[in-house]
């Protein structure tokens, strides 16, 4: 198939969708960068490859909105630094994919474009807050995808919609041109349908960016090369804490047998206590909450995004724009986090949360010195249905008590599909410590040689 | 115990105006969100200086920014090059 053919099915894909996968498509530039792929004039090593585009990334001149009414007619003048290393490898950017306003939720269903839906059963919800990107690829609307994952945004639509999906180690992809909601949580991710894929698009985005402060300039791995080697010898914990209370057994099933399959490729494995784990949710909402109520304050309708068209004084024109911009989940998060760094609340709140992160920080570090990897469930369930938790936000947050540990302790999560239940996807993540992705990487490309878990057929859709 | 005057305190320090309604439904949510965070009044230990995040900042010297047209292109108001801002007085 050329590329202009597969441009052209992927776009009727789209069109006859019921998904909601994408807020905005750009057929015409889609269409222009497959012609040239066509003529060979796109080398790199995602030459004509259709990717997909969280809408919280910077796409210049392609609409960003953060799936917020906000930013509603936002059209950045800039890449970010990771849509740039797309179009310099050659990638074919098809649009930008649906999401939780301003990455904010665990089900895609806080976007002002309205729910998105999971393609393996659309009355459930994709998950999120990448949840456009995840079933743009599993309805092949999509080949590759980009999804930012602040506490699980990427790992929980793709447990959820059966893909693989990587959140790197803090550093090691710029946030350059990510719109920001928990920036010392939230960091850009590959997401695909094979461990190679996702390897392969990884290697293109990781690497140094001096306009962010917090990019570490390390060499970057040929991840996409590293998936044969043996697993003979390694050594792979299994932290109790995520097979805690709430769990469905059918999912502790499916994960533990995953397990035995590695176990059968010669890797061994040990239970683990991370004691601290208890305090992740905490920890991660209030850090979150707080950081998000500083970066939104951005958002005054001055410079960009919604303002209302009557002025009043400043204070009014800027609560009447941001009121009216913003969606509920955004309010609630940005009013707990004005709240929890107010002053008397501070020490209350905000230390305690460092306190708690610092502790599982060194849980993790502790685990690390024994284990090459930890394996655990990425969500405790499969997904969930549409309109099932989001009238209740602390049910919500709770949903996010397997994947919030991992960006508290700034190390590497890959979740890969691990089994069904009733036909919907289960997800398992392989944990690594910090920069050690090609470990990951490499655990789940052998264990997909041994599960047939990601074995797509259309008409399952 | 929060109030919803409370939250229409904080509300303003946000710069946010919330409906009766919000309001109403905001302070019984804040309420069981923030005795949920409880939980961490039991941790007595104080933060660590996280050693392995960083903090790597660029050289201090002049770069290309954005020309003109491009920075005020997104701008809800603009007049003569300037983005516009409600009145003072």
């Amino acid at each position: 198939m050329s590329h202009v053919e597969r441009v052209e099915e992927l776009l009727t894909l789209i069109t006859k969708s019921n998904l909601n996968a994408y807020i905005t498509v750009d057929p015409v530039g889609a269409r222009e960068q497959a012609e040239g792929a066509d003529l060979g004039e796109l080398d790199g090593k995602l030459a004509g490859v259709p990717v997909a585009v969280k809408d919280a990334i910077s796409t210049k001149g392609l609409r960003t909105t953060c799936a917020s009414r906000m930013l509603e007619n936002y059209v950045p003048v800039y890449d970010a630094f990771v849509v740039k290393r797309l179009r310099e490898e050659g990638a074919i950017i098809v649009g930008k994919t649906n999401m939780d306003e301003f990455s904010m939720g665990t089900s895609t269903e806080t976007s002002y474009f309205g729910t998105c839906r999971n393609p393996w059963d659309v009355s459930r919800v994709p998950g999120g807050s990448s949840g456009g990107s995840a079933a743009a690829l599993a309805s092949f609307e999509a080949d590759m995808a980009l999804g930012s994952d602040t506490g699980g945004s990427i790992r929980c639509p793709a447990s959820f919609c059966g893909i693989v999906g990587l959140k790197p180690t803090y550093g090691r992809v710029s946030r350059f041109g990510l719109v920001s909601y928990g920036n010392s949580l939230e960091q850009i991710g590959p997401m695909a349908r094979t461990v190679q894929e996702c390897a392969l698009l990884f290697e293109v985005l990781a690497g140094y960016d001096p306009r962010d402060n917090t990019c570490i300039d390390i060499p970057v791995p040929s991840y996409s090369k590293l998936l044969d080697r043996e697993l003979k010898g390694l050594k792979i914990g299994v932290p109790k804490e995520f097979f805690g209370e709430g769990i469905d057994p059918d999912v502790e099933r499916a994960v533990w047998d995953s397990i035995n399959i590695l176990e059968n490729v010669g890797v061994s494995y040990e239970e683990v206590d991370l004691p601290h784990l208890k305090h992740s949710l905490s920890s991660y909402y209030i850090e979150a909450m707080c950081e998000a109520s500083s970066n939104l304050a951005r958002y005054c309708g001055i410079i960009y995004g919604y303002r209302v068209q009557k002025d009043h004084d400043w204070h009014t024109t800027f609560s009447q724009s941001r009121s009216l911009g913003f969606g509920k989940e955004v309010k609630r998060r940005i009013l707990l986090g004005t709240y929890a760094l107010s002053a008397g609340y501070y020490d209350k709140y905000y230390m305690k949360a460092l306190a708690a992160r610092s502790l599982i920080r060194n849980d993790f570090q502790r685990a690390f010195k024994h284990y090459d990897a930890m394996v655990a469930p990425t969500m405790p369930y499969v997904a969930f249905k549409i309109g099932e938790k989001i009238e209740d936000p602390l049910s919500l947050y709770l949903v996010d008590i397997n994947t919030v540990p991992i960006n508290i302790a700034n190390v590497p999560s890959l979740s890969v599909p691990c089994g069904f239940k009733n036909g919907l996807p289960i997800g398992m993540q392989i944990i690594g410590d910090m920069f050690d992705e090609s470990m990951l990487f490499n655990i789940a490309y052998q264990f997909e040689r041994c599960t047939n878990f990601n074995k797509y057929s259309k008409a399952q859709l | 115990m929060i109030t919803k005057s409370h939250v229409k305190h904080i509300a303003s320090l946000a710069c946010l105006e919330l409906s009766e309604d919000d309001l109403q439904e905001f302070t019984v949510q804040f309420n069981s969100i923030l005795s949920y965070f409880d939980e961490l009044s039991e941790i007595k230990e104080a933060p660590e200086k996280d050693k392995v995040r960083f903090n790597n900042l660029r050289a201090d010297e002049v770069l290309p920014s954005l020309p003109q047209e491009e920075a005020l292109s997104n701008a809800p108001k603009t007049e003569d090059g300037y983005f516009k801002g409600p009145r003072i007085l």
